[in-house]
C-alpha cells in the first residue's frame, strides 16, 4: 500500500483528458497554498499544444500532449499523480496505460460516474499487483492540504478555497463514500476549528477501487493524521471490514463514523438512492446492521449529521487559526508569445534585451533562434543555416514564385502583392519539398522501416518521393551544392537521417540515375541530424518542427530575398503590363 | 446507474441461446403483440416487470387458453403494468429442482448451487455451494455436479463477462445427463456497460413497478443528460417535499427526516447531481411543483437542499430552480407552503441570495440558510416551521 507521505513529498500531476474548470481549481490551490510551482505538469487531450491557465494573476502555460506515449520521459518518470477526467467509457483503457508508462505513479483518482462494474473489478487487480492506489470512479478527488488538490474537491472557485481553511495541513483525516459529503464533512471539521491531514472521496459505485477499509488503513499508517472521519451508506459489506480492522487493532485511531440510509427502512423495496451501491439487499446490507457492528467494535457512531459536529467539538482543545491568501482580479490575454514582448517599455527578444541581442547574434543566429523559439548557441547550427540560406536565396526568373513575383510588379502592383503573389506559389509543387522530406525521414526513421521498404511503399502509393530527383543532375554528375551540404554532415556526432536518405538513393539510382538526393533532401536530412545532436530534439519534437512548417520556413525566408530582387529589378527596367501572345497559348475547341 | 432488471424474456432468450437451447415465449408490450402468440393449446400470461412476489400479487396467469389471451393480457395490463410475458404452459411436475447462479464481485467470479432450488432457495440457504472462479478452475468436477455440462458452464460465464451482467440466476432448472430445462431465469445487467454490449439495451431493462409520470419524466430527463437526476414519490399525499442534490447528501436529508419521526410525511426522495444547466433543474423543479399541488396535505413545505458542493455551480442550478418557482407563483401561494434552502459551493453567495429574493417576493419564504448552519439543523428549522403551521 501507498503512503500519503510520498504524496506530500512530490506530488506531480498528469491530468488525463482536459477539465478546465478542475485544472484551474487545482493551480488555484497550488498558488493559495504557496507552492513554487503548479503540480500539473501535462495534460492529456488532442487538438492543442498547450492550455492556458491562471497562476494567481498572471498567466502560465502547461503543456499539451495528444497520447501519454508523447510525453518526453524526463516528464514521464517525474509523474506521481494522475487526474482521469475521461469519459466512463475510456476509463479502463486511460488509467491502464497510465499505470503502465508512468513509473513513478502512486495515486489515480478517477472523475466519471458510470463506469461499468467489470472495468472497475480490472482496475482494483491493476492496482492490487501494480502497487497504485486508484481512487474512485465517480470520485471528487484526494486532498492533501498544504501539498496537493486532486480534483474538484474542496471546490472549483478560488474565493471558496480561500475561505474553507484546506491549504494548511491538520490532524484529521476525511473518508467519504460521497462526493458532496466529502466536502461537508471537511466544512464540518474545519468548522469545530480542526484541520484537515487528507480528505479522499472513494465514490458511490457498488466496487470503488480503493475500499474504505484501506482508505482508513491510509490515514492508521499516516502519522499526521490523529482521528478519522467517515461517511459510507447503505449497501455492501465494507463496514464490516472496518469493524474487523478495529477488534485486530489495524485501526486504533480515533473513529467517528455516519452511516446513511436508515430511512430506507420506511419502504418494502427501497428506492434506489443517488449512488450505485446504495441499495441494501440483505439485511446486513442496511445502514442500521452496520452501524451497530462499527458501535461494538468501538467507532464512535452517529445518529444524526449534527452529532458529528458535536463529537468533533468536543475534542478541540483550541481552534486553529490559519491565514486566508487571497487571489484579486484576473483577465485572459488575448494571445500567448514565447518569442519577444515588451518589459518595462523596452523591446525583449527571447528574454534578452533587443540591443543586446543584436550585437551578440549573426543573421543567421538570429534566424534560427526566433524560428526555434530558444537562444541558439551551435556555431555548427549556425553556420549550416548561413549556408543554406545563402543557398536558397534565388534560383533564376523561371521558377513560378519569381515568375508571379515579375507577372505581378510589370502589371505595377506594390512590393508587397508582388512578393506576396510569388510566395504564394510556395507549396507541395514549388519549395515544399524540404518539409516533406523532412517528414518522411523522420517518420521512416522512427518506424525503423528499411530504406528499400520506404521506396517500395511509395512505388505501392504511386507517389513521388521528396528531396529526391533533379532534372540535370545524375549520380554519375553530382549536384556541386549538394555535395557542399554533405560537408557539415560529417561534423555532427550522427548522421542517421542522412544516411537513411542516401540509403533511399542508392536504390532510387539504380532505377533512374537522375533521382538523386537533392537539395532539399538533403538539406532536410543534415538540419534533422543537426538538430538531433546539437539540440537533443527527440523524434516527436522533430516530427512536430515539420507538422508547422518549420523546415518551410527556411525556404520562405531566404527565397523572399530572391523575389523582392526579382521585384526592384523589373521596376527599375519597367518594361509594362506582361501579356502572353497568341502563339503562347494553343486554344483547344 | 446502478443494477437494473432484464425483462425476462430477453434474460431468457440470451442465456438459452448461449448454451445452445430452444426458447419459445412473446413479449406483449401492446394488445397487438399477441397476434403473434400461437402453435399451443394453453399459455401462460405474466406481468415482466422487476416484479418481486408474482405468484401472490397474482401477476401470473396460468392455463390460459388462446382465445382468453387477450383478456388475460388486459387484465394485467389494467393494473398498470405494461411489459407482459406469454409462455407455453407446461404441466408443473414434482420434480428436482435445482438452482444456479452467477455473480463477479472484488475476488472474481462466483457460481453458487443448490439441489434444492425453487421459490424456497433462500429458506434453504445451507444447501447452497459456492464455486470461485479461479485459475484452473475444475469445471468437469462443476459440470458432473451441477449436470450441467463444461461447454455450457463456459458459455454462461463467458455470456455474463462480456455482456455487462452484474448478476444472473437460473432458478431453477431441471437437469439430468441428457436433457437441461430453464424454468426460471433472472439477470441483473450494470447499465452502464449498455456501449459495449449489442445484446441488450435500454428497452430490454424493467423497473420493479410503474413509474408515475413525474417519475417517468425524470427518468427521460436523466437518460438525456450528462447529469444524473432521479424522482421517487414516496407518498403522493405527503407534506414534506425535497429537492436535493448529491448522492449522499440527499440520504442524509431523508434520514435526517426518518430520524425524527416524520417519514410517513416524506413525499418523495430524489436527486440531482454533477452540474446540471439551468434548463434541467428548471424541469426538475416543474415535476416536483405538480406534486406539491397534487398532495392533499393540508401544510406543505419544500426542503432545497444540499451539501457544500464540489463543482456544482450554486448560482447556475438555482437559477432553474428560481425560475420554475416564478413560473408558478401564484399557484403555489394556495399551497400554504413554506420554502426552506440549505446549501454550499461555487458562487453560493449569488445563488442563496437570489432564491431568498424569489421566495420572499412570493410569500413562501421559510428560511435560507448557508453553509455556517449545518444540514441537520437547518432541516430542523424546516420541520419545526411545518409543525408550528399545524398548529
Amino acid at each position: 500500500m501507498i503512503d500519503i507521505k510520498i504524496l506530500r513529498d512530490n506530488a506531480n500531476v498528469v491530468i488525463l483528458g482536459s477539465h478546465a474548470e478542475v485544472i484551474q481549481s487545482m493551480l488555484d490551490y497550488d498558488f493559495l497554498a504557496g507552492k513554487s510551482k503548479p503540480s500539473i505538469v501535462a495534460i492529456i487531450a488532442s487538438g492543442r499544444k498547450q492550455e492556458r491557465y491562471f497562476w494567481g494573476e498572471t498567466e502560465v502555460t502547461i503543456r499539451v500532449f495528444a497520447n501519454l506515449e508523447l510525453v518526453p520521459e524526463v516528464i514521464k518518470n517525474g509523474i506521481t499523480a494522475a487526474l482521469n477526467v475521461q469519459s466512463a467509457r475510456r476509463i479502463l483503457s486511460s488509467t491502464m496505460q497510465a499505470v503502465e508508462l508512468l513509473p513513478n505513479l502512486q495515486v489515480v483518482d478517477i472523475f466519471a460516474e458510470q463506469t461499468p462494474e467489470s472495468h472497475s473489478l480490472e482496475l482494483i487487480k491493476l492496482a492490487a499487483t501494480k502497487n497504485v492506489l486508484i481512487v474512485g470512479p465517480a470520485s471528487v478527488g484526494v486532498l492533501i492540504p498544504g501539498f496537493l488538490k486532486l480534483g474538484a474537491i474542496g471546490g472549483t472557485r478560488h474565493p471558496q478555497i480561500s475561505s474553507a481553511d484546506i491549504l494548511e495541513m491538520g490532524d484529521t483525516a476525511v473518508v467519504s463514500t460521497s462526493g458532496g459529503m466529502v466536502n461537508e464533512l471537511i466544512h464540518t471539521v474545519t468548522g469545530v476549528g480542526f484541520g484537515i491531514s487528507f480528505a479522499m472521496a472513494l465514490g458511490g459505485d457498488r466496487f470503488p477501487i480503493t475500499t474504505p477499509a484501506q482508505a482508513l488503513q491510509l490515514a492508521e499508517a499516516d502519522k499526521h493524521t490523529k482521528r478519522i472521519v467517515y461517511f459510507g451508506e447503505l449497501g455492501g459489506s465494507d463496514e464490516y471490514e472496518i469493524a474487523q480492522l478495529i477488534d485486530e487493532g489495524k485501526i486504533t485511531k480515533e473513529l467517528i463514523v455516519y452511516i446513511a440510509g436508515t430511512v430506507a427502512e420506511l419502504f418494502e423495496e427501497p428506492p434506489q438512492f443517488g449512488h450505485a451501491k446504495a441499495l441494501a439487499q440483505t439485511k446486513d446490507e442496511s445502514a442500521t446492521a452496520k452501524k451497530d457492528a462499527l458501535r461494538k467494535a468501538g467507532a464512535i457512531v452517529a445518529n444524526t449529521f449534527a452529532d458529528v459536529h458535536k463529537e468533533l467539538a468536543k475534542r478541540v482543545i483550541e481552534k486553529r487559526v490559519v491565514r486566508e491568501p487571497k487571489i484579486g482580479a484576473r483577465k485572459h490575454s488575448m494571445i500567448v508569445s514565447h518569442i519577444s514582448g515588451e518589459i518595462d517599455e523596452n523591446v525583449v527578444l527571447l528574454g534578452k534585451d533587443l540591443m543586446e541581442t543584436v550585437e551578440n547574434n549573426s543573421i543567421a543566429s538570429l534566424v534560427l533562434s526566433l524560428l526555434l523559439g530558444e537562444q541558439v548557441e551551435s556555431k555548427k547550427a549556425i553556420s549550416f543555416v548561413d549556408f543554406v540560406f545563402k543557398l536558397l536565396v534565388d534560383h533564376g526568373p523561371y521558377v513560378s514564385g519569381a515568375l508571379n513575383t515579375i507577372v505581378s510588379a510589370r502589371a505595377g502592383k506594390d512590393l508587397v502583392s508582388s512578393l506576396t503573389a510569388g510566395l504564394m506559389t510556395i507549396g507541395p509543387r514549388f519549395g515544399g519539398a524540404i518539409n516533406g522530406a523532412a517528414t518522411e525521414w523522420v517518420q521512416a526513421v522512427k518506424d525503423g522501416v528499411s530504406p528499400q521498404e520506404f521506396v517500395e511503399a511509395f512505388a505501392k502509393r504511386g507517389g513521388i518521393i521528396p528531396g529526391i530527383g533533379h532534372k540535370k543532375y545524375t549520380i554519375d554528375m553530382p549536384d556541386p551544392r549538394v555535395k557542399a551540404l554533405k560537408t557539415f554532415a560529417k561534423n555532427t556526432n550522427g548522421d542517421r537521417y542522412l544516411q537513411f536518405a542516401l540509403g533511399v538513393e542508392a536504390i532510387t539510382t539504380t532505377k533512374k540515375t537522375n533521382l538523386i538526393l537533392n537539395v532539399d533532401g538533403t538539406i532536410a536530412a543534415v538540419l534533422l541530424d543537426i538538430l538531433e545532436s546539437e539540440f537533443n530534439y527527440d523524434q516527436q519534437q522533430l516530427l512536430e518542427l515539420s507538422e508547422i512548417e518549420f523546415f518551410n520556413a527556411l525556404f520562405v525566408l531566404s527565397r523572399s530575398i530572391g523575389f523582392t530582387a526579382h521585384y526592384l529589378d523589373q521596376r527599375r527596367h519597367d518594361e509594362g503590363l506582361l501579356r502572353l501572345s497568341p502563339d503562347d497559348v494553343r486554344y483547344i475547341e | 446507474m446502478p443494477r437494473r432488471k432484464l425483462s425476462e424474456y430477453r434474460a431468457k432468450t440470451l442465456v438459452n441461446k448461449a448454451i445452445g437451447e430452444d426458447y419459445v415465449g412473446w413479449s406483449i408490450l401492446d394488445l397487438d403483440d399477441i397476434k403473434k402468440v400461437d402453435g399451443y393449446k394453453s399459455y401462460v400470461v405474466k406481468v415482466d416487470q422487476a416484479v418481486k412476489g408474482r405468484f401472490k400479487k397474482g401477476l401470473v396467469l396460468l392455463n390460459v387458453e388462446h382465445k382468453d389471451l387477450k383478456t388475460s393480457a388486459k387484465q394485467l395490463m389494467n393494473e398498470g403494468y405494461s411489459s407482459l410475458l406469454i409462455e407455453p404452459y407446461v404441466e408443473h411436475v414434482d420434480q428436482s429442482e435445482r438452482y444456479f447462479a452467477l455473480n463477479h464481485g472484488r475476488g472474481g467470479y462466483t457460481i453458487a448451487y443448490s439441489r434444492n432450488g425453487g421459490v424456497n432457495v433462500e429458506q434453504n440457504a445451507d444447501s447452497i455451494e459456492y464455486f470461485a472462479i479461479d485459475d484452473g478452475f475444475d469445471w468437469e468436477n462443476l459440470a458432473t455436479i451441477t449436470n450441467i455440462e463444461t461447454d455450457k458452464l463456459q458459455a454462461l460465464v463467458k455470456l455474463f463477462k462480456e455482456n455487462h451482467f452484474a448478476s444472473l440466476e437460473i432458478n431453477p432448472y431441471v437437469a439430468d445427463r441428457r436433457s437441461l430445462n430453464i424454468l426460471d431465469v433472472a439477470v441483473e445487467i450494470d447499465d452502464a456497460g449498455q456501449y459495449f454490449t449489442r445484446l441488450w439495451n435500454e428497452s430490454d431493462i424493467r423497473s420493479p413497478r410503474k413509474l408515475s409520470e413525474s417519475e417517468e419524466q425524470i427518468h427521460v430527463l436523466n437518460d438525456n443528460s450528462p447529469a444524473s437526476f432521479s424522482l421517487s414519490v414516496l407518498n403522493p399525499n405527503g407534506s414534506i417535499f425535497l429537492l436535493l442534490s448529491g448522492g449522499g447528501a440527499s440520504i442524509v436529508i431523508a434520514d435526517e427526516v426518518y430520524n425524527q419521526g416524520l417519514g410517513d410525511e416524506l413525499a418523495n426522495y430524489g436527486e440531482y447531481s454533477g452540474n446540471p444547466n439551468t434548463e434541467e433543474t428548471y424541469i426538475y423543479t416543474n415535476e416536483l411543483i405538480k406534486l406539491i399541488v397534487d398532495s392533499k396535505a393540508p401544510n406543505k413545505i419544500l426542503f432545497i437542499g444540499g451539501a457544500v458542493a464540489n463543482f456544482t455551480d450554486i448560482a447556475k442550478t438555482f437559477a432553474g430552480i428560481i425560475h420554475a418557482l416564478d413560473d408558478q407563483a401564484a399557484v403555489l401561494k394556495k399551497q400554504h407552503l413554506k420554502v426552506y434552502v440549505r446549501r454550499g459551493g461555487p458562487n453560493q453567495e449569488i445563488g442563496l441570495a437570489k432564491i431568498k429574493q424569489a421566495l420572499e417576493g412570493h410569500g413562501i419564504l421559510g428560511g435560507v440558510y448557508a453553509p455556517d448552519v449545518s444540514i441537520s439543523d437547518a432541516l430542523g428549522f424546516a420541520l419545526k416551521g411545518l409543525k408550528d403551521e399545524e398548529k
